[in-house]
């Protein structure tokens, strides 16, 4: 088994190791590149998408090479050269904090530095960065789709004649009426494990642990989407261009094959 | 290629969006109205790789899962219900509500109506009406020959009479509030109606528990910012924008990979 190393966009092969094998080689090297570039893009379509969602946290494609086993034979004229494909391999999410923007409305919090709002669904406990809370017709703190969130003791509840809900920069939502609640804050001994559960929320395959009292709202503003158009963009140009460029060497290996079976095939009269 | 359906559903919502803020822009000088505001969330995410599979037998995991996402959904219009400026006008019927609570209206349908619009006039009957000539509930009936019309604080409206000296009350307006008023239905006409979301009206007067109070002779101005308006406007123009560019990649890199192979 004889295997050329091939270099992104460029074929190396050892002279006497030009034969169809290695053509096709450079394709399915290619292929792998570009399949990663399509999932790529997938992921930069939904951070560019998302640009407008309250605590919408980007994730970006991560790749890894992949070396192919060689044979272990010793007989070889040549020692067997591995080929490397490339393979995706994660897509790290990006934790920063998102722009804080003022709303005015006294039920919109964003959480400074690190933290989640815990909501209780019924798949279980989610946490989520979209600070922008509503109170549903049995009085409860909900979130725009509805789902209760929790405080401290449960789930944050007003009379029907309580007016001037406001939540504190500590958490803690308090009416004319006194205090109701103090809004549960957590965070994650490693938050890139969080699974994205869609609607803005996450779950985590670990506990959650309580933030204490590090944690800082601020209150009558909603944190926008953390995602940077400028990074998507030039990521989205470089890309299209790799794509291309991989698509051009692809067409070139087919020549390549192409002029050489016609080669081969004409017989000498 | 998953990317183009992405980046349409970004494209819909950045329209859904602009069409929000013209809304508003459009209604800037309409009393009592409550501005607009869209909420987006994500969609569903494809999970390819699990964060914390093992990823040899030496009991290493992958530390990041990969997870692909799928686009985002509008979740809500909501209304912001904060207060707008009371601008005055000197006009008799004309009411603002300063704090919680919206007027009645029976509206011809026989639902009632809720309203911060204040601007009241009188039909042929003395009746007290909206602009639309639909009646303020409960009724308050003006007799011709009061002489001014005054409605205190609490809603309480007192008119006097010539040749007596102390006024005379003729009705109590009744304002209604809601424990989710963000769940009111807007109907157009500066009218909103009670739905399951939010909750049963509580009807009190001004002044009460969790009320706000009247202000006569003055309106309630739309609460929209022009400022902020325009520039979500300009944010929501550019996120159109970027995600057609994300249509015309995916579109650039299947083309190229029709062109690949020239048979």
């Amino acid at each position: 088994m004889f295997g050329v190393v091939i270099a992104l966009g460029s074929v190396e092969a050892t002279t006497e190791n030009r034969e169809t094998k290695s053509v096709e080689n450079a394709l399915l090297v290619g292929l792998s590149r570009q399949i990663a570039l399509a999932r790529e893009l997938d992921v930069i379509a939904n951070n560019v998408a998302n640009i407008s969602t309250n605590g919408f946290k980007a994730r970006s494609a991560r790749f890894a090479e992949y070396l192919s086993p060689t044979a272990s034979g010793e007989t070889f004229q040549k020692p067997d050269r591995r080929i490397s494909f490339v393979q995706d391999r994660g897509t790290p999410i990006d934790l920063s904090g998102g722009m804080i923007e003022r709303t005015g409305n006294p039920l919109d919090t964003a959480i400074k530095g690190e933290g989640f709002y815990v909501v209780r669904t019924a798949g279980g406990e989610r946490y989520t960065r979209a600070g922008s809370f509503d109170i549903n017709s049995r009085g409860e703190l909900v979130t725009q789709t509805g789902q209760p969130v929790m405080g401290e003791n449960g789930p944050i509840v007003f009379g029907p004649n309580e007016s001037n809900a406001q939540i504190s920069q500590d958490g803690t939502v308090t009416t004319a009426q006194g205090e109701r609640g103090k809004l549960r804050l957590v965070r994650f001994a490693d938050p890139t494990t969080l699974r994205n559960e869609g609607t803005n929320m996450f779950s985590s395959p670990t506990p959650a642990t309580p933030i204490g009292p590090l944690a800082k709202l601020e209150t009558g503003a909603v944190e926008r989407s953390n995602v940077k158009p400028i990074i998507e963009m030039s990521r989205l140009v470089e890309l299209q261009r790799t794509y291309a460029s991989i698509a051009g060497m692809i067409s070139k290996t087919d020549e390549l094959r192409r002029t050489a079976i016609q080669r081969l095939a004409d017989v000498q009269s | 290629m998953r990317a183009l359906h992405t980046a349409a559903t970004g494209m819909m919502a950045q329209e859904l969006n602009v069409q929000v803020i013209s809304n508003n822009i459009a209604n800037v000088r309409t009393t009592g109205y409550k501005r607009q505001r869209v909420h987006f969330q994500d969609l569903l995410y494809e999970n390819f790789r699990r964060a914390g599979t093992a990823t040899s037998d030496q009991n290493t995991q992958a530390p990041a899962g990969s997870f692909v996402g799928s686009g985002v959904k509008t979740v809500s219009t909501g209304r912001v219900m904060g207060q707008g400026n009371l601008s005055p006008t000197e006009k008799d019927y004309d009411l603002a509500i300063r704090g919680e609570g919206f007027f009645k209206v029976r509206m011809p349908d026989g639902r009632t109506g809720y309203s911060r619009d204040g601007s009241f006039d009188l039909d042929a009957q003395g009746q007290l009406v909206t602009r639309d000539g639909y009646l303020v509930d409960p009724g308050i009936t003006i007799p011709q020959n009061a002489k001014s019309v005054s409605v205190n604080a609490q809603g309480t409206v007192q008119i006097t009479v010539p040749g007596q000296a102390a006024p005379q009350d003729v009705g109590q307006l009744q304002l209604a509030r809601f424990i989710n008023k963000v769940g009111l239905e807007s109907i157009g006409d500066n009218f909103f109606v009670e739905t399951a979301a939010s909750g049963p009206a509580i009807d009190g007067v001004g002044g009460g528990e969790g009320f706000g109070t009247l202000q006569q002779g003055h309106l309630e101005e739309g609460n929209v910012n022009a400022v902020t308006e325009l520039s979500s406007l300009i944010a929501a123009q550019r996120a159109y924008e970027m995600n057609s560019k994300v249509i015309t990649a995916s579109d650039q890199m299947m083309s190229a990979t029709s062109q690949m192979f020239r048979g």
